[in-house]
């Protein structure tokens, strides 16, 4: 099952793929988090207490970048795009859960949505942690199901 | 369906401290806005304006990692003061914490009532600061117990802290706490958005001295 990943890899083209995907989730994920500020200066800001999220952070766009060049490969393969919504799902959930209620994301849904804004954007903080595992393990899920189908759709079409 | 459900929900919010008070409507002493106290010498060259909620957690990262150094290195030099402005905005008990910490300040211990929400800070509206948390926080800082009791449950200071949200919102077009204006004595400012490193303070400080 691993050799499908070798596989796809092998080809330079998925390889940037995924690189580009990880960064393009990166860099918004942790502007929205507040732990990479573009002014006044370009510079991240990571505390003890928040290195643990910011490495959550990481491992999500490195893990949902692998699954979409995968995808992709897979779409491109056998014409299946069942697992896309998945992938998608595990993103989003990582993604809304960095939205920290005091930045301008949180301001924006509070003062729009009131009492239903703040509860929302209250638990996306609170739980942002478990919610980014839930997002990861998705993710991984995932990864795993389009490996094991890879390697035996190729199988098939050898 | 959702439209509805939208606009009973932002009224509710807007409503939300009207349904739990009895105010009258407020005097002209009461359309001001409050700040804290200045913290630091009042002839310094830089004077930096905190907008905050003491239920942010960014707010709260700032405190306990950067704020301690600008103290140490600026403000106990006499080069930098500061002062505080609530935005209080993500929850109701922000309100209350604000309010709170201008009651404290009558009895001049403002300062010491900020530092004590920070380091006790948790989730928004998790009870932290109900109003029991905020009278034994003050019972723990000595003050006078009837006077701030007093302070707190008239709410005083509801439309004043009402205020500086809407100063702040509107007129400063805040849109994220903490956020930080910078201003020198020349009139020359900077803002910093967020919680950022004790660095990127002392460059912009350095370039406003």
């Amino acid at each position: 099952m691993e050799n499908s990943i070798k596989f796809v890899f092998s080809n330079y083209r998925y390889v940037v793929l995924c690189a580009i995907t990880t960064l393009a989730l990166f860099f918004p994920l942790s502007i929205i988090s507040e732990y990479l500020y573009l002014e006044p200066y370009f510079i991240f800001s990571i505390y003890d207490e928040t290195a643990f999220n910011f490495s959550l952070i990481v491992i999500l766009s490195v893990v949902a970048g692998i699954v979409v060049s995968m995808n992709v490969f897979r779409v491109r393969l056998v014409k299946d795009a069942k697992k896309i919504g998945s992938s998608i799902t595990g993103t989003v959930i990582g993604a809304s859960a960095g939205a920290c209620s005091c930045g301008p994301i949180g301001f924006s849904v509070i003062t729009t949505f009131g009492t239903a804004g703040s509860i929302a954007s209250s638990f996306l903080t609170n739980y942002e942690i478990p919610l980014r595992l839930l997002s990861i393990g998705i993710l991984l899920l995932v990864l795993f199901t389009t490996m094991k189908s890879l390697s035996l759709e190729c199988k098939i079409n050898q | 369906m959702i439209v509805v459900a939208l606009a009973i929900s932002f009224t509710s919010y807007l409503g939300q401290f009207e349904q739990t008070t009895t105010l009258s409507s407020p005097s002209s002493d009461e359309m001001v806005t409050v700040q804290s106290p200045v913290l630091g010498s009042e002839s310094a060259s830089v004077t930096i304006v905190e907008v905050g909620d003491y239920q942010c957690e960014m707010c709260k990262h700032w405190f306990d990692n950067t704020r301690q150094q600008v103290i140490d290195n600026y403000i106990d030099s006499g080069k930098v003061n500061m002062i505080f402005i609530d935005m209080p905005f993500l929850g109701t008990d922000s309100h209350v914490a604000s309010m709170a910490s201008y009651c404290a300040a009558d009895q001049e211990k403002y300062w010491e009532y900020h530092v004590m929400l920070y380091e006790h800070q948790e989730g928004v509206d998790s009870g932290w600061a109900s109003n029991e948390r905020l009278k034994s926080f003050a019972f723990t800082l000595d003050l006078d117990m009837n006077e701030f009791s007093q302070c707190l449950d008239s709410k005083k200071y509801y439309y004043q802290v009402k205020l500086n949200l809407d100063k702040s919102m509107n007129s400063f077009g805040i849109q994220s706490t903490p956020t930080f204006l910078l201003i020198n004595t020349s009139g020359e400012q900077q803002q910093i958005r967020g919680a950022q490193s004790y660095s990127v303070f002392e460059r912009v400080i350095e370039s406003l001295l």
